[in-house]
């Protein structure tokens, strides 16, 4: 494995040391002044480990912490396995002495660090190696560590174990990870769910696991940790996917709410549109992208083409696929306010109930999504094809308010307007529904 | 960047030098996310142990997995708004993360995880501040006076001066690789005490201009301690960063790198001579691209005339009408809520300015006059006092054996609980200053306090015992004492006893009356 080095001091071999190395048995006694020279010594020269283990084992040579800094540096996998097995077999263990000698990442070191902890069940072992064998960062060893932590035992062991997850944390298997921690945080024991938080703040995506906990009843001083930590926890980047003019052309409506969004979560907000005919490369980003459908309806764009844009976007962003708009229930119980307001200013009570004009959708999933969208807003959703003389005719005879599905606007929009002006505006220019929507996005992880 | 100022070829290379020429630790800046993200399996030990100290991390045999960073803080000086985020930073670490103000002015931090590095180094960037360099063979920290700029004593601000410094080494014509690490200093004000380091610049007059005194070669360590020795040479303000970068290359290029106990500064001024020295050093400056006029010679003499001023209380500053505030910091240790409450407070009251000590305490500055009584009711006060005792106040201690495996006693706390029994015991008439280290190593210390203290075991009741050995006789005056060994060692349970007496013997203390409301119950 890895060369073990001195950078302490200097390590020239001199014949002297070769010939005649520093004996165990005239190690001076710990409050021997000159103790600290002789080690230095012993530091700077070549010396066989054999007769120092042997020491040890034998009872010849307390193991005092300034001599085990010194031997440490020399300990390769083997002798570190021998030093911990002397150790267990102790009677009156030094509970710091494992730290002392199993720093070193070795697989050898972490097989014996494995089994000793499934060997020994007594609290005393298990807090002594259960951090180190986090540090060893061996992903086979997640099952214990969890176990450990998880379950019922004394809070050192359950601390311990919980530490030994924290020094591996880029190697455990995520979800299991994350799942672990969440469960954690709600532990009776706040310093254990304290630990858990910081945990949860430090994965990827931290917004998310964090906001998983927060629901949930916490002990104060968690809440407040966790109000600490999703303070600072760094937003997700998002791709707001819309559906565009012409060309890719993007509308003034959304590029405005895009760059309201990224000075509020201070974090890189990016647009890309269904009509770019040669969407341009993402910027390689820190963190995972979210990917966040503008769209109102279950068309095709949402049932063919967001599927086909996972798939060419994940591999390079660990990306996380949103519902689209169109079907988060904030957002249709706002389509039901505005609708409301809308009837409100009606000049007189109106003949017929508000309609809902959307682009032609033909599939059974976009008509059942219309159904529904109409149970709640109390509107009829009405076809509207977008040139003028069609729209003339699906709204033929109608006296009431009229709400077009279009965020920003597009060819329907701009067809109802010489009708109904500012009525027919599109959804982002109607401030209660923006602001809805940007507090909606600012929200999101 | 690759590895530069490779040793002369004529002496094999050791291990470790090799490890050096071969690699710059400032090359994995870039690789840090990644290898937070891959668990950083593919780093060997020596780049774990070694090379990582080039950008400020430290690996910590006592506790393998939770790191330590160093940062830098020319002059000590920091910003509210910085201290906060550090403070953030600190507190996801739990109960395993602390801070440490050094006594290099800096801070350190502890408790750090191997995924926090590279949010931390993106973090220190966007705040302005860096870690790098700060450790191993690199140049230090660069200390100066902790009230520059607000100083009504000072006899110059050395807060341009220190960061020029630091911008000169860590530049592109900077070391990278020196044969041992080095300690700069620059005084500004009277009490200036800066011996303790390979270079210090002391304010000094040549035929009535003010400028600097150059001194060199002081260290301390486990083999040796030495105060710095005037070189001969006077700058002025602005040849001080060229010429500090021609003493670190020509320490890179001629220091000793075959035995690392004998490769501080002094031992090459040694091996020189004082005046070889001094000439080789002229020509090193000359050769600078961008060297100012020619050294000139001066007699060493210097405007550093008292040992280093309390700074805790409330004292006027130089500006009309504001007042800096020093608040004492047992031992040095910040937890995250008080960095948090710290960085609040100097906005809150100051300007945000916050200056750290060599004594390890803290100073608010340009706290308004009409402000500091409220400022003194804070509730952080009473963990931070701005009265404390005079044991208390100039207190300072190495990092103790919870972090450090060559400590022998748990520094700290041990220094806090003694000095805080013996100040229940006694009255004093002043401050007495007393520096507390875990070994031989010196870190803590111990030779330049009134009372040293180094960590070393005992025998008692025929049971070996944590113990401290004590030094004597420590002074910070003009010309500058190391203290000597008066006792080889005193079980730790032992030395508020023994402490007692050497204080009232030696520096009148009393005891203090069974009125008093301090006193100990008898």
């Amino acid at each position: 494995m890895a060369t073990r080095l001195s950078c302490a001091v200097s390590r020239t071999p001199a014949l002297d040391d070769l010939l005649n190395p520093l004996d165990p048995a005239d190690l001076p006694s710990p409050a021997s002044v000159d103790r600290w020279e002789w080690l230095q010594r012993l530091r700077a020269g070549v010396f066989p480990l054999e007769p120092w283990l042997a020491a040890i084992e034998a009872g010849g040579v307390p193991p005092e912490s300034d001599l085990i800094v010194v031997l440490a540096e020399r300990l390769d996998a083997a002798a570190t396995v021998r030093l911990l097995r002397w150790w267990l077999a102790q009677p009156l263990r030094n509970p710091t002495l494992p730290q002392g000698i199993a720093g070193q990442r070795d697989p050898v070191v972490a097989k014996a660090l494995r089994q000793a902890i499934l060997d020994h069940s007594d609290t005393e072992v298990q807090v002594a190696l259960l951090p180190l064998l986090g540090h060893q960062r061996q992903s086979l060893d997640f099952d214990l560590l969890q176990r450990r932590a998880l379950e019922p035992a004394p809070r050192q062991q359950r601390c311990a174990a919980l530490e030994g997850l924290g020094l591996g944390l880029s190697v455990w298997p995520l979800g299991a990870l994350r799942s672990t921690l969440i469960q954690l945080a709600t532990d009776l024991d706040p310093g254990l769910a304290a630990t858990a938080v910081d945990g949860l703040a430090r994965l990827p995506d931290a917004r998310s696991g964090l906001l998983a906990v927060r629901s949930r009843a916490l002990e104060s001083a968690v809440r407040e940790r966790l109000e600490r930590r999703l303070r600072s926890a760094p937003f997700r980047p998002l791709l707001l996917l819309v559906h565009g003019r012409a060309q890719g052309e993007i509308p003034a409506e959304l590029r405005s709410l895009a760059a309201e969004l990224q000075q509020r979560r201070g974090a890189p907000v990016l647009l890309r549109a269904l009509t770019d005919p040669q969407p341009a490369d993402l910027p390689t980003l820190e963190h995972p992208l979210g990917l966040v459908p503008l769209l109102l309806l279950p068309g095709e764009h949402v049932r063919h083409d967001l599927p086909r844009l996972r798939l060419e976007l994940r591999p390079s962003s660990g990306l996380r696929l949103l519902p689209f708009l169109g079907s988060w229930p904030v957002w249709q119980r706002a389509l039901a306010s505005e609708l409301s307001r809308l009837v409100a200013d009606q000049p007189s009570p109106p003949s017929s109930p508000p309609l809902l004009l959307h682009h032609p959708i033909a599939s059974p999933l976009g008509r059942r999504y219309l159904r529904l969208l109409a149970a709640i807003t109390g509107a009829t959703p009405q076809e509207a094809a977008y040139g003028s003389d069609q729209i003339e005719a699906s709204l033929l005879g109608h006296q009431g308010a009229v709400l077009p599905l279009a965020l920003a606007a597009n060819r329907l929009t701009e067809a109802l307007t010489p009708r109904f002006g500012e009525a027919a505006a599109p959804l982002l220019s109607r401030p209660a529904l923006r602001q809805v929507l940007l507090e909606l996005l600012e929200a999101l992880p | 960047m690759s590895a530069s100022s490779t040793p002369p070829a004529a002496t094999p290379l050791t291990p470790l030098e090799e490890a050096k020429a071969h690699f710059c630790g400032l090359d994995l800046a870039p690789r840090l996310e990644q290898l937070g993200r891959d668990g950083w399996e593919s780093l060997d030990e020596i780049t774990l142990t070694v090379h990582l100290k080039w950008l400020g991390i430290f690996f910590r045999p006592v506790t393998p997995g939770r790191f330590m960073v160093r940062l830098r803080l020319p002059n000590g000086a920091i910003q509210a708004k910085q201290l906060a985020v550090l403070a953030e930073l600190v507190d996801r670490c739990g109960e395993h993360g602390s801070a440490d103000i050094t006594t290099r002015q800096n801070l350190q931090l502890r408790g750090l995880l191997l995924e926090d590095m590279a949010p931390l180094m993106a973090a220190l960037e966007r705040l302005g501040l860096t870690s790098r360099q700060s450790g191993h063979d690199n140049p230090r920290n660069i200390t100066g006076n902790p009230l520059a700029g607000l100083d009504p004593e000072e006899w110059l601000d050395t807060r341009p001066i220190v960061q020029a410094i630091q911008s000169a080494l860590l530049g592109p014509g900077g070391p990278r690789n020196l044969p041992r690490k080095f300690n700069v200093a620059v005084g500004g004000a009277p009490d200036s005490f800066l011996l303790h380091n390979d270079l210090a610049f002391l304010p000094a007059l040549r035929d009535g201009e003010l400028g600097f005194t150059v001194l060199v070669g002081g260290f301390f360590s486990a083999q040796r301690n030495e105060l710095a020795v005037p070189l001969g040479l006077w700058l002025r303000s602005a040849q001080v960063p060229g010429f500090t970068l021609a003493v670190l290359h020509h320490y890179s290029a001629h220091g000793n790198r075959s035995a690392r106990n004998r490769s501080r500064l002094m031992y090459l001024v040694e091996a020189l001579g004082l005046d070889a020295y001094r000439a080789a050093l002229r020509a090193t400056y000359g050769e600078l691209d961008g060297a100012g006029p020619d050294l000139l010679d001066h007699d060493g003499s210097h405007l550093v005339n008292r040992a280093p001023r309390d700074l805790c209380g409330v004292h006027p500053q130089k500006q009309d009408g504001l007042c800096w505030v020093g608040l004492n910091v047992p031992m040095g240790r910040l937890e995250a809520d008080s960095m948090a409450e710290l960085a609040r407070l100097a906005a809150s009251y100051g300007s945000g300015d916050l200056r750290f000590s060599e004594s390890q305490n803290v100073v608010i500055a340009d706290v308004p006059a009409d402000r500091a009584e409220a400022l003194l009711a804070e509730p952080l006060l009473r963990r931070f006092p701005a009265v404390p005792g005079p044991l208390l106040a100039e207190a300072v201690s190495c990092t103790g054996n919870h972090y450090c495996g060559l400590a022998l006693i748990p520094t700290k706390s041990t220094a806090l609980a003694v000095v805080e029994e013996l100040e229940r015991r006694l009255e004093l008439p002043e401050a007495v200053r007393t520096h507390w280290t875990g070994c031989p190593n010196a870190c803590g210390q111990p030779y330049m306090g009134q009372i040293g203290l180094m960590g070393a075991k005992a025998r008692k009741d025929g049971q070996m015992v944590e113990a401290a050995r004590i030094f004597l006789g420590g002074s910070m005056e003009n010309e500058g004492r190391l203290a000597e060994l008066h006792h080889k060692g005193v079980p730790l349970d032992d030395l508020p006893d023994v402490l007692e007496a050497l204080l009232i013997d030696n520096f009148g203390a009393r005891r203090r009356s069974a009125a008093d409301p301090l006193a100990v119950p008898s």
